[in-house]
C-alpha cells in the first residue's frame, strides 16, 4: 500500500493491559481480504508493555499500522475510540478490543454495503466465542440480522436500537461521525451502549447485513462475587443505570410518537434482559447490597411505561414490583421461578376466582395486574407437571457426610396434609449417557402446612462412582411422590454458603483425573455437584485431558465415541425396526383372527376404530384385537393386547395381522402384505381441501409423491358418509381402495341418540360436574397450523364476559387439540369445563346441547343429532383462502349463525331459540349433502361385513 | 491500478461448452465482458460430455486441463474399505492428475498480470483451484443455484467447505447471499445473471395466446399449468395455451390435457430456436416450476413486454418478478391461484398492457449492461 492512498477503511484496535492478546487482534485485520486500509492501535496508557508491542506491530508494518498512546489512562473505552476518531484516516472506521478479533472479509463486506448503499452505518452479524467451552459459539440477537436491507431511519425498526446495543460490530462513514459530532462518553462503564444508540439515530441511511463480521471473545465468570468486588459492582450498576437515563433522554429527543415507542420497546428490554440479570444475584448478596440495590433500581422502574408489561412474562412483573417494594421475602423465591418457568415456588393466593403470587399489595389495580399469575396455569397443572419451589435451607458436611435440609412450596395446597408422601435425592451425571451411574438418597419428610420441610444425609464421597471423564457436573433432583403422583425438582440455594461443601471421591479412572466432589451453584441457582481436582498431580492431569479433548487426536477419539452412540441409536431407532419389519417379520406366517387397531396415531381410544371394536366383542366375533398406543396405555380397553407405537411388537404385530382397521394412517415407510386387508375408516373431512388439492402436496417432488401413493395404496377399503367424500376425498386421495358406502361407525351413536351409551353418558357428566339444569354449550375449535407448524392456542373470546352473561344458564366445555395448552381460570370454574383430555368426542357430543366451532369437521358429526350450532369464523379468509382452500363455502352452507367476532357470537347466543328454530331445514340439508349415509348401522354393516358371525346369523338376517 | 486495457479474467468451470445452462451463462458474460475491453480465458476442467456450439469465432480463449474425465473421488468409507487395492490405486492416480491439472493452473495465474480477477463458477471446479498457486490474484467464486437447491445436494459441505476462503462468493439473489450468510459464509454478495436477449420492440399483445417454454419434465410443473388452464379456459374460449419444448413428460402431459377436455386449447408446439419469435407470438407467460434456479425464460419474456404468472418457488423469481407490479405470482403448488391470476390477465386486456410495460422496465436492472456495471465492481471491490 502506498502512503498517501487514502484507506478504505480505518480499523481502531483499542488495548488497555493486554499486550499478550493484542497482536491475535492486529492479525485477524493484517488477514483481512482488504487490502487498503489502515490499522490505528490506540493504547489507554496501559501498565503492561501493550503500547511497546503496538510500536513494534506498527514498525513491522509501516504505512498499514499506526500506534497511538493516551497521556494519561481514561479508565473505559471510551477515551481511546474517541481518540481513534480523531487520529484516522480512512473513509470508514470501525472498532476493535484487542480481545476480540474480525472475520477475514470483514472489512471487505462492511465496505461493499457501504458503497453500495451510501449508508452512513453498517451493522452486522456478531458471536460470541466462549473460550471456556472448547470455544463455542453463540449468535448476539441473531434475529435482527436474518436479512439484508437499508433503511433511512432506525425508526423504522426500533428492535435495533434497542437490542443491538454493541458499537464495534458496526461500519461508520468517517464523515457521518465527524459531522454529526458523535463521540463516545467518557468516565463511565457501558460507554459504547449510549454512542451506539446515538449513532443508530443520527444516520441518515443504515445497511444491515447478515454476515458474520466480529468475533467477541467471552470468558464466562463462575465465581461468586467476593466482598471485595462488591463496591465495584454497585459503580456498575449505578453507571449502567445512568446510562440508561441518559439513552431514555436521547429517546425523549426523538419527538413524542418516535420517542414514546423506543421507550416502551426499551423498556420491555429492560424488564426481560437487565432486570433478570440483576435479580438473578440477588439471592447471594447480603442485606446492604440489597438495599442500594433496591434504591438505584426502584427508583428507575417507577419510570418504566406500563405498557412494557404487556410485552413481558408474568414473573417478569412480579419481580418488578416485589423489587421496588424491596420485599425480599417474596421476590427471592419470584426470581427463582423466573430463571426456572414453570416452577412455582410460593404458596400463592386465590381471591375473586383469580390467582396472585402473594397477598400483599393488591389494594391498587396496577398492582393486582401485576401480581397475577392466574394464566401461568399453577392451579390446573396435573401435580407431575407442576414443578414446586424447593429450597435448601442448610447444606453441611458432618465427617464423610453431606446433610441437606430442604422445604418445599406447597402450592396452592396442592400436597393435602393427610396425602402419603415419600421422596428420594436424585444425584446423577448430566450427560445423558451416563445418567444411569446416579444414586438415589432417602429423605425423611414432614408437612408443615404452607411447606414440606424434608431432611436427607448421604457419605456421597463412598456412595456415587463417577468416571472422571464426561460426567463432571452432576444434578440433583428431589423426587417426591404425593399419594403416588410424582413431582421432580432442582434444590434452589438461594444464600445457603456452598463453600467448603466437599467430600473426597475416587473416580473409577483414578485419582488422577479428579479427586473431590464439591457442591457448587448452577446457572440457574439451583444445587449441583463438580468432580474436581484438589491434588496437584490430578490438576496436571485434568489439563492433560483438557488439552487432549482439544486436539486433532482428541477430536477424532471423541467423534469416533459420538458415532458409535448414533450406531447404538441407530440399532433401536424406526429405520431399523421398519427394516426389521421387512427383513424379518414379513417372513412370519400371518395369524388368522388378528386386528390391529389404531386411531390417531395412537394418541387415543377413540372414533371410528373403537366403535368397530366394540361391535365386534358385541357381536361375539371371534378374534384377538391388538390396539396401538402412543405415550400411555390408560384410557384403552383391557380386554386387547396393547402394542406402544413403533416398539418392535408393534411391528411385529402389524406384519402378522389379518386386518388393520385405523382413520389415519399406519407408519408411513412400513409395507401392507397382500394377505392382510386395511380397512381405513377415515377421521373425517368435508370443507378442507385434501391430497392433491393441497398445494403443500402438488409441489412436493416427485419421489415424495410416489412414497404418498405407496402409502395410500395399501388401502383396501375406505369408509365414506357421503357421495360428497367421494367426489372429494376419494378423488383427491387417488384411492383405488373400495368405497365402502355405509356412514362413519363412531357416528352410530349420535344417529340413535347415545341410546347404547347410557352409562358412559352417566359417568361423564359426573366426571365433568354437570350436575344441576344448566344448558352445557361445546366449544370444540379445529387445530391450527402455519408454515412453521402448530400455532399456539388462545381462547379466542373473553370467558370472563362468556360467565357474566351466560353463566347461569350454561356450562361451556372447552376441547382444543391434544397438543395445545388450555387452563381454566379458577374464577370460570363453575361454568367451564376443560374437555381436552377425554380421549373420545361422541360422549362430548351427545352431552351437549349446542355446538360452537369454526371449521371443525365435528360439525358434520354434530348435525346428525339435529341440535342448534353457532360457527365462530373469527379468522374465516385467513384460514381458508391463504392456502389450502375448501371445497365449498362454509359461509353459505353453514346450518348455524355464521359469527365472525366475540360481539357477533354472543348475540347468536343470546337468541338460542332463533338458532333451534330458524336453521331446522339447514341442519336437515346439511346432513342429506354431507352425511347422508350415516343412518346408525355403520359398525354393523361394517361387522357383518368383514366378520360374519357363522352362518345362524346370515340366516337370522 | 486498473490498467486501462482491461483486466485478464479467468473463468473456471466443470468443462468449457458442456451442454447446458451454466456454460450458456459462461459464453454469454465472457463475450460481454470482451466486449467491455477485458480479456478472457474460460478454463474448463475436464472436455465436455455432451458439446454445445457456441460458434467458431470467439470473443475469448479457452482452455481445458484434461484430456479424458478423471475418475470419481474415492474414500474409504470403512475399516476394511483401506484394502481395496484398486480402489487405492486409482485414487492415487486421480491426486497425481489433480495436482497436474493444479500446476497447469498455477502457471496461467503466475504469468496474469496483477489486477487478472479469477471467477470459480462452479465448486467442482473450486476443488482444482484451491489446489493451485493463486500467486495473489483475488478469487469470485460463484453458486448458480439457490440455496435451497444446494442444501438439499451433496455440493452443500463442498460449498461450506471451498469456497468459504475465496474473495467473494457470489449468488444469484440477495435472498440466496442472505441464506448463506445466516448460514456462516461470510464472504457472500449477489449477481444476477444478465438477460439473454434485447429485444428491439416488444410483442404488439394482439394474440390471444399464453406461452410456456422450457423441458417438459416433472420440475418444471407443466402438469400444474394444464390444471390451472382447465380450471379457466372454458370462460377465455378464444385463448390458447401454448407449450414450446420436449422432455419425458410430453406423453403424460398430452393424455393429462386429454382427459381434462382441454386438449383444443393446449397448443404443444415443439423446441423452438426462436424464443423471440416464440415470446412475441404471445400475450402472457406462465411459468409453472415447482423448482427453479434464476429463470432466464422468465427474463427473456419480460424484456418482450408480456406481462408474466408464475409460482413462487424460489428466490430468483422472486427476484425477478414483483408480484402485481410487472408480473403475479402464486404461491408453489396453489393452482388455483394460478388460475385467478391467468383468468385476470386474460380478462383485461389493459391489466397486460400495463404490467407487460413496467415488466419491459423493469427488467433492465438485469440487462448486459447494468450486469456488466456491477461486475466492474466486484472486481474493483476485491483489488482494493
Amino acid at each position: 500500500m502506498s502512503a498517501n492512498r487514502i484507506p478504505d477503511v480505518t480499523v481502531v484496535v483499542v488495548v488497555y493491559d493486554d499486550a499478550e492478546r493484542l497482536p491475535i487482534a492486529v492479525r485477524s485485520v493484517l488477514a483481512q481480504t482488504l487490502d487498503n486500509l489502515e490499522i490505528l492501535v490506540v493504547d489507554d496508557h496501559s501498565p503492561d508493555d501493550s503500547y511497546a508491542v503496538a510500536q513494534a506491530l506498527a514498525a513491522e508494518h509501516p504505512g498499514k499500522i499506526r500506534a497511538i498512546q493516551l497521556p494519561e489512562n481514561s479508565g473505559s473505552g471510551g477515551g481511546p475510540r474517541n481518540a481513534g476518531i480523531e487520529a484516522a484516516r480512512g473513509r470508514y472506521l470501525m472498532f476493535l478490543d484487542s480481545d476480540d478479533t474480525l472475520d477475514r472479509h470483514a472489512c471487505l463486506s462492511m465496505l461493499a454495503a457501504a458503497e453500495e448503499t451510501g449508508a452512513d452505518l453498517v451493522s452486522a452479524r456478531v458471536v460470541r466465542v466462549h473460550q471456556d467451552k472448547r470455544n463455542k459459539v453463540t449468535q448476539w440477537h441473531p434475529w435482527l440480522y436474518e436479512t439484508s436491507r437499508v433503511m433511512d431511519s432506525v425508526l423504522d425498526e426500533p428492535d435495533l436500537v434497542v437490542w443491538d446495543t454493541l458499537s464495534t460490530n458496526k461500519c461508520y462513514r468517517r464523515d457521518f461521525l465527524l459531522g454529526k459530532e458523535l463521540r463516545y462518553p467518557t468516565g463511565v462503564v457501558y460507554e459504547d451502549l449510549l454512542f451506539a444508540a446515538e449513532a443508530w439515530l443520527a444516520a441518515e441511511r443504515i445497511a444491515i447485513i447478515p454476515n458474520i463480521i466480529y468475533y467477541w471473545n467471552v470468558v464466562e465468570r463462575t465465581d461468586r462475587p467476593s466482598v471485595t468486588n462488591r463496591r465495584h459492582e454497585i459503580k456498575n450498576l449505578l453507571d449502567r443505570l445512568e446510562i440508561h437515563r441518559r439513552i431514555d433522554a436521547l429517546f425523549a429527543r426523538q419527538g413524542e410518537q418516535a420517542g414514546h415507542e423506543l421507550k416502551v420497546r426499551k423498556d420491555t428490554k429492560f424488564l426481560k434482559h437487565d432486570l433478570v440479570l440483576h435479580v438473578r444475584d440477588l439471592p447471594h448478596r447480603d442485606e446492604e447490597y440489597r438495599g442500594q440495590f433496591a434504591d438505584a433500581v426502584a427508583d428507575y422502574l417507577d419510570q418504566i411505561e406500563p405498557e412494557a408489561y404487556q410485552n413481558v412474562g408474568t414473573m417478569h412483573g412480579v419481580c418488578a414490583l416485589l423489587t421496588a417494594r424491596r420485599d425480599w421475602d417474596d421476590l427471592l423465591p419470584a426470581a427463582d421461578s423466573l430463571m426456572n418457568p414453570g416452577k412455582a415456588t410460593v404458596p400463592l393466593h386465590v381471591e375473586d376466582g383469580r390467582v396472585y403470587w402473594c397477598d400483599r399489595y393488591l389494594d391498587s389495580a396496577w398492582h393486582r395486574e401485576l401480581l397475577d399469575v392466574t394464566e401461568l396455569g399453577f392451579h390446573t397443572m396435573p401435580l407431575q407437571e407442576l414443578s414446586l419451589g424447593n429450597r435448601l435451607t442448610r447444606l453441611t458436611v458432618e465427617g464423610d457426610e453431606i446433610r441437606f435440609s430442604g422445604s418445599v412450596a406447597n402450592v396452592l395446597g396442592r400436597i393435602p396434609a393427610d396425602a402419603e408422601l415419600t421422596a428420594v435425592l436424585q444425584i446423577h451425571p448430566r450427560r445423558g449417557m451416563l445418567r444411569g451411574r446416579g444414586i438415589e438418597v432417602p429423605v425423611t419428610l414432614r408437612h408443615a402446612g404452607g411447606t414440606v420441610e424434608w431432611e436427607a444425609a448421604a457419605e456421597l464421597g463412598r456412595r456415587v462412582h463417577p468416571v472422571g471423564v464426561l460426567d463432571k457436573v452432576w444434578d440433583v433432583r428431589f423426587r417426591l411422590k404425593v399419594d403416588g403422583t410424582a413431582t421432580v425438582s432442582g434444590l434452589t440455594i438461594g444464600d445457603v454458603p456452598l463453600d467448603g461443601v466437599r467430600v473426597p471421591v475416587l473416580p473409577i479412572t483414578g485419582p488422577i483425573s479428579a479427586d473431590r466432589f464439591q457442591a457448587v451453584g448452577g446457572k440457574r441457582g439451583e444445587l449441583e455437584f463438580w468432580l474436581d481436582q484438589e491434588s496437584a498431580a490430578a490438576r496436571r492431569s485434568h489439563e492433560f485431558v483438557h488439552r487432549f479433548v482439544n486436539s486433532p487426536s482428541g477430536e477424532t477419539t471423541l467423534r469416533r465415541a459420538v458415532a458409535a452412540r448414533s450406531l447404538g441409536r441407530k440399532l433401536t431407532g424406526p429405520k431399523t425396526k421398519a427394516k426389521a419389519y421387512a427383513k424379518l417379520f414379513m417372513k412370519l406366517p400371518i395369524r388368522k383372527g388378528t386386528v390391529v387397531f389404531e386411531s390417531h396415531m395412537g394418541k387415543q381410544y377413540s372414533d371410528s376404530p373403537k366403535y368397530i371394536y366394540e361391535e365386534m366383542r358385541r357381536a361375539g366375533v371371534p378374534f384377538e384385537g391388538i390396539w396401538s398406543y402412543s405415550g400411555k396405555p390408560t384410557g384403552f380397553p383391557k380386554d386387547a393386547k396393547l402394542v406402544r407405537r413403533g416398539s418392535l411388537e408393534y411391528y411385529r404385530a402389524l406384519a402378522q395381522a389379518e386386518f388393520w382397521i385405523d382413520n389415519q394412517g399406519f407408519p408411513r415407510d412400513i409395507l401392507k402384505r397382500p394377505e392382510t386387508t386395511y380397512i381405513q375408516t377415515w377421521h373425517g373431512s368435508a370443507l378442507k381441501n385434501m391430497g392433491d388439492d393441497v398445494p403443500a402436496e402438488k409441489r412436493r417432488t416427485q419421489a415424495q409423491r410416489a412414497a404418498t401413493r405407496r402409502m395410500l395404496d395399501r388401502f383396501d377399503y375406505f369408509v365414506t358418509r357421503s357421495q360428497h367424500d367421494a367426489d372429494t376425498l376419494v378423488r383427491a386421495f387417488g384411492l383405488r381402495a373400495e368405497v365402502l358406502p355405509i356412514g362413519y361407525p363412531r357416528n352410530d351413536a349420535l344417529v340413535d341418540r347415545g341410546a347404547g351409551l347410557a352409562a358412559e353418558l352417566r359417568e361423564l357428566r359426573t366426571k365433568l360436574r354437570l350436575d344441576d339444569d344448566r344448558r352445557v354449550l361445546l366449544y370444540a375449535p379445529t387445530f391450527r397450523q402455519d408454515d412453521n407448524g402448530a400455532v399456539e392456542f388462545e381462547m379466542p373470546f373473553d370467558l370472563e364476559r362468556f360467565g357474566r352473561e351466560f353463566g347461569r344458564d350454561w356450562i361451556l366445555l372447552v376441547r382444543t387439540h391434544y397438543l395445545d395448552q388450555f387452563s381454566v381460570p379458577p374464577g370460570a370454574r363453575d361454568f367451564v369445563r376443560n374437555v381436552s383430555g377425554v380421549h373420545d368426542i361422541t360422549p362430548l357430543l351427545l352431552t351437549a346441547d349446542a355446538l360452537v366451532t369454526d371449521y371443525s369437521s365435528v360439525m358434520f358429526d354434530y348435525a346428525l343429532l339435529d341440535r342448534p350450532m353457532f360457527f365462530y369464523a373469527y379468522d374465516y379468509e385467513a384460514y381458508t383462502q391463504h392456502e389450502r382452500g375448501t371445497y365449498f363455502d362454509l359461509r353459505e352452507a353453514a346450518p348455524g349463525p355464521f359469527t365472525r367476532d366475540e360481539d357477533e357470537l354472543f348475540a347468536a347466543l343470546r337468541d338460542f331459540d332463533a338458532a333451534r328454530d330458524d336453521y331446522a331445514d339447514a341442519r336437515r340439508d346439511f346432513v342429506r349433502r354431507f352425511g347422508e349415509f350415516d343412518t346408525g348401522t355403520a359398525a354393523k354393516a361394517l361387522v357383518q361385513r368383514f366378520f360374519p358371525t357363522g352362518p345362524a346369523t346370515e340366516e337370522g338376517r | 491500478m486498473t490498467t486501462s486495457g482491461g483486466r485478464n479474467v479467468y473463468i473456471v468451470c466443470n468443462s468449457v461448452d458442456e451442454m447446458g445452462g451454466l456454460t450458456r451463462w459462461a459464453d454469454h458474460i465472457a463475450r460481454l465482458l470482451a466486449a467491455a475491453g477485458h480479456r478472457i480465458e474460460i478454463i474448463g476442467i475436464t472436455p465436455a460430455g455432451t458439446r454445445a456450439d457456441y460458434g467458431a469465432e470467439l470473443p475469448y480463449t479457452t482452455r481445458t486441463l484434461y484430456t479424458e474425465h478423471p475418475p470419481p473421488a474415492w474414500r474409504a468409507r470403512r475399516p476394511w474399505q483401506h484394502a481395496n487395492l484398486k480402489a487405492r490405486a486409482r485414487q492415487m492416480k486421480r491426486d497425481a492428475g489433480m495436482r497436474a491439472a493444479a500446476d497447469e493452473l498455477t502457471r496461467v495465474f503466475r504469468a496474469a498480470p496483477a489486477d487478472s480477477v479469477i471467477v470459480v463458477a462452479q465448486v467442482w471446479a473450486m476443488e482444482w483451484v484451491a489446489l493451485a498457486d493463486t500467486a495473489g490474484l483475488p478469487v469470485v467464486a460463484m453458486s448458480h443455484e439457490s440455496y435451497e437447491a444446494t442444501r438439499a445436494s451433496g455440493r452443500y459441505a463442498r460449498v461450506k467447505r471451498f469456497f468459504a476462503n475465496a474473495d467473494r462468493l457470489l449468488l444469484l439473489t440477495h435472498e440466496d447471499a442472505d441464506a448463506w450468510a445466516v448460514d456462516g459464509l461470510t464472504n457472500v454478495g449477489y449477481m444476477p445473471n444478465p438477460m439473454p436477449l434485447e429485444p428491439a420492440e416488444p410483442a404488439d399483445g394482439s394474440a390471444k395466446t399464453v406461452v410456456s417454454l422450457g423441458r417438459l419434465s416433472y420440475e418444471k410443473g407443466y402438469d400444474l399449468l394444464l390444471d390451472s388452464w382447465a380450471r379457466i379456459c372454458g370462460r377465455h374460449p378464444d385463448w390458447t395455451l401454448r407449450i414450446h419444448g420436449t422432455g419425458g413428460e410430453e406423453a403424460n402431459l398430452r393424455k393429462q390435457a386429454a382427459d381434462l377436455g382441454i386438449a383444443a386449447s393446449v397448443d404443444f408446439a415443439g423446441q423452438t430456436s426462436d424464443v423471440e419469435g416464440a415470446l412475441k407470438a404471445g400475450s402472457v407467460f406462465a411459468l409453472a416450476s415447482r423448482a427453479e434456479g434464476f429463470p432466464l425464460s422468465l427474463l427473456e419474456a419480460m424484456a418482450c413486454g408480456l406481462p408474466s404468472v408464475a409460482f413462487d418457488c424460489a428466490p430468483g423469481v422472486r427476484e425477478i418478478v414483483r408480484d402485481g407490479v410487472d408480473g403475479l405470482l402464486a404461491v408453489t403448488g396453489n393452482t388455483r391461484q394460478f388460475a385467478d391470476h391467468l383468468d385476470a390477465l386474460l380478462s383485461d386486456a389493459d391489466r397486460r398492457a400495463e404490467l407487460g410495460a413496467r415488466a419491459r422496465a423493469d427488467v433492465g436492472r438485469f440487462s448486459p449492461e447494468a450486469v456488466v456495471a456491477r461486475w466492474e465492481k466486484v472486481f474493483d471491490l476485491v483489488h482494493r
